[in-house]
């Protein structure tokens, strides 16, 4: 199980630049998952590391050995497709074994390996079966168990799970974050769901633009997100946005903006201050704010839409002429149309930098 | 629901069905029936049904195959054996050759980029577009004056040692020659039916090939052509079809010992005499092997071939 390193890697396709020169870390035996919307470069890295794309410039190192001229099969890798690509001619059995049958293992070797993966993926009753005769979570077991045969050192996901129903998603999510503890491999994993890169990643990387805006744990981007893209990119519902000017009261450091004020938190101040800007945006979590009066600092909100989801609701709110997202307990009876006081808990408050999005 | 569907059908429907059919099976069935005549009941003009069947065409048309004495001629000028024997191996090779180059120059057209790609896509089919009688007179100069090999030659006295003969040994004349002709004939038609097959192989069953290690022969071997089969069994079924039925130029490029049966029939005509009867015969045994071909062919024609190989 290689580290592998990316250094200053770059893709362009003539004199489109899709990557720009991105230096990357991908330790040994870790879960990494390449994060962001769609064209941010994610699935053009992955295929880069995987051999299916060449690298316009810089250089991909497996434990300091540079791979970027190798062939895909010289590079140890197994790699999952997003549409699963399976042989259609061939059996589950035949489509499994089919890359232990170019590298001319032993049959008997063959026919074990393919059981104990079939087996841990509860797909060994179908191993005589096509693929048109499979579901598509049949499928996406199929895929998974073909790259799971070869025994590589690294194993690619693109975006596994994005052609699979909800219910089916989550499922095999749980299924994967299990299989992830089970073996212990390299794996990179590429998605464009925020939800599945928390569950799975012990180490998320969220790209845009082709470039990389931040790295590190699930709880990190979450908790401490470098700019404003990736603290509205990683939590759902997605982070609220407002503008705002930073002003000074009573000896305190307080933010207005169309519809509030807010003060700002004792450690956020003391950053705040050597800072020159005024002009900023703040970042509430829909968890943020509650319907529960606490003494905190209060806001009014002016509900246009109560979705209801079980234990919590979303209710879509006004804040002057801002959209408030808001996450309450649904035991809290809720009426459309009315204005009602809510609570900030302001130490959870973000302030980002309104000119260059970064956090403050 | 399905009963009413049925009922709805406007009869003018089955009058065109009917005529349909009739055009489709009415000259086999006249040949059928015909073979089975005396030359005499044919042009007697009673034409009717009523006739005393017979295999004497049958007997004449194969006559050099058959293992007694026919009693109504002395002498066996029709060979058909040989000359079926050289359409089937004409037609069969020319149809393996033209699929083997056809899929792979297919492929490489498809998948691969390089300089000149769609020109040379396009003019492939340009080729398709000239007439086969046009190619006919350069063709038979080529074959006969230009691709031989000298009698003083080496290779040439070698030939000539083992299978006898007088002049240079050319294209002419040999099944070489034919089955070149044929190929470069068909060859166009393949790979521009076997294009839209490789199109639609999924980009990504090539990519999940080269990570499972499959170098690009094994790709195409074993990922893309098993799934192009029904393109291919499709484009055998034209192209031996073709190569079977082609007169004109096998006329002109055929010897006496490599003729085929479409020239062997045309061969009971003379100034004096048509023996419809044999033409008949000969024709019916002619129409055997492309309709067994096209029925083990068209076996491997099925739809959705890349069914459950990506999701939508």
């Amino acid at each position: 199980m290689p580290k592998i390193v990316f250094d200053q890697v770059s893709k362009s396709y003539g004199s489109v630049q899709v990557l720009q020169p991105l230096d990357l870390e991908l330790n040994d035996s870790e879960f990494t998952v390449l994060v962001g919307p769609s064209g941010c470069g994610k699935s053009t890295t992955l295929r880069m590391l995987a051999g299916l794309e060449t690298i316009t410039s810089g250089e991909i190192y497996f434990d300091g050995k540079p791979i970027g001229h190798l062939e895909p099969k010289q590079r140890d890798i197994a790699m999952v497709f997003q549409d699963y690509a399976l042989y259609p001619h061939m059996n589950i059995a035949q489509n499994m074994s089919f890359a232990l049958r170019l590298a001319k293992v032993d049959k008997s070797e063959i026919d074990t390996r393919v059981k104990r993966v079939a087996t841990m993926l509860h797909i060994d009753h179908l191993l005589g079966r096509k693929p048109a005769e499979l579901s598509g979570g049949q499928r996406q077991r199929v895929a998974m168990g073909r790259a799971m045969v070869r025994d590589a050192g690294t194993f690619l996901f693109d975006e596994p799970l994005s052609n699979l129903d909800a219910k089916l998603r989550a499922k095999m999510r749980t299924e994967l974050a299990e299989m992830r503890n089970q073996i212990d491999k390299n794996m990179v994993y590429v998605t464009h769901d925020q939800v599945e890169a928390m569950t799975l990643g012990d180490r998320i990387v969220v790209m845009s633009d082709g470039v990389i805006q931040q790295q590190g744990t699930p709880e990190e981007l979450y908790k401490t997100p470098r700019n404003r893209f990736v603290a509205g990119f990683i939590g759902s519902p997605t982070m609220n946005f407002m503008d705002g000017e930073l002003t000074e009261q009573e000896g305190a450091l307080w933010v207005r903006g169309d519809g509030y004020l807010l003060p700002v938190a004792a450690e956020a101040a003391a950053r705040l201050a050597s800072h020159g800007t005024r002009e900023v945006a703040i970042g509430l979590r829909p968890s943020s704010i509650t319907n529960v009066i606490n003494g905190g600092a209060p806001v009014e909100l002016q509900i246009v839409v109560s979705e209801y989801l079980g234990a919590q609701s979303v209710l879509a709110t006004r804040c002057g002429s801002n959209e408030l997202l808001v996450e309450v307990a649904s035991a809290v009876p809720i009426q459309h149309g009315t204005t009602q006081t809510f609570e900030v808990n302001t130490e959870e408050m973000m302030i980002f930098d309104r000119e260059t999005g970064l956090r403050l | 629901m399905s009963d009413k569907t049925y009922d709805k059908q406007h009869p003018a429907f089955f009058a065109l069905l009917a005529a349909l059919i009739f055009m489709a099976v009415g000259p086999i069935v006249l040949m059928f029936v015909n073979s089975f005549k005396l030359d005499v009941d044919i042009i007697s003009g009673t034409g009717g049904l009523l006739f005393l069947p017979t295999i004497q065409n049958y007997e004449t048309a194969l006559c050099d195959v058959l293992w007694y004495e026919l009693d109504h001629m002395d002498f066996c000028s029709l060979k058909f054996g040989g000359a079926f024997a050289n359409s089937l191996v004409i037609a069969l090779v020319s149809t393996f050759l033209t699929l083997v180059l056809g899929c792979m120059a297919a492929y490489a057209l498809v998948r691969f980029k390089f300089m000149g790609r769609d020109t040379a896509s396009l003019t492939t089919l340009m080729v398709r577009m000239v007439p086969p009688a046009v190619l006919l007179v350069p063709v038979f100069g080529l074959w006969n004056n230009e691709f031989c090999i000298g009698k003083t030659t080496m290779v040439g006295e070698l030939i000539r040692d083992m299978f006898g003969g007088r002049g240079d040994i050319c294209l002419a004349g040999t099944h070489s020659g034919i089955i070149l002709i044929y190929v470069a004939m068909n060859l166009p038609f393949v790979i521009w039916i076997l294009q839209s097959f490789i199109v639609q192989v999924p980009h990504s069953l090539e990519e999940a090939a080269r990570m499972d290690g499959a170098n690009p022969f094994q790709i195409f071997f074993l990922v893309v052509l098993p799934i192009i089969k029904p393109g291919l069994a499709a484009a055998a079924i034209f192209t031996f079809r073709i190569a079977w039925n082609e007169y004109l130029l096998a006329s002109a490029l055929s010897d006496r010992d490599t003729k085929t049966v479409p020239i062997l029939i045309v061969n009971n005509m003379s100034e004096f005499n048509v023996e419809w009867g044999v033409i008949m015969a000969t024709g019916m045994l002619l129409a055997i092997p492309p309709i067994i071909f096209t029925l083990l062919a068209s076996r491997q024609i099925i739809t959705g071939m890349t069914a459950g190989a990506v999701k939508g």
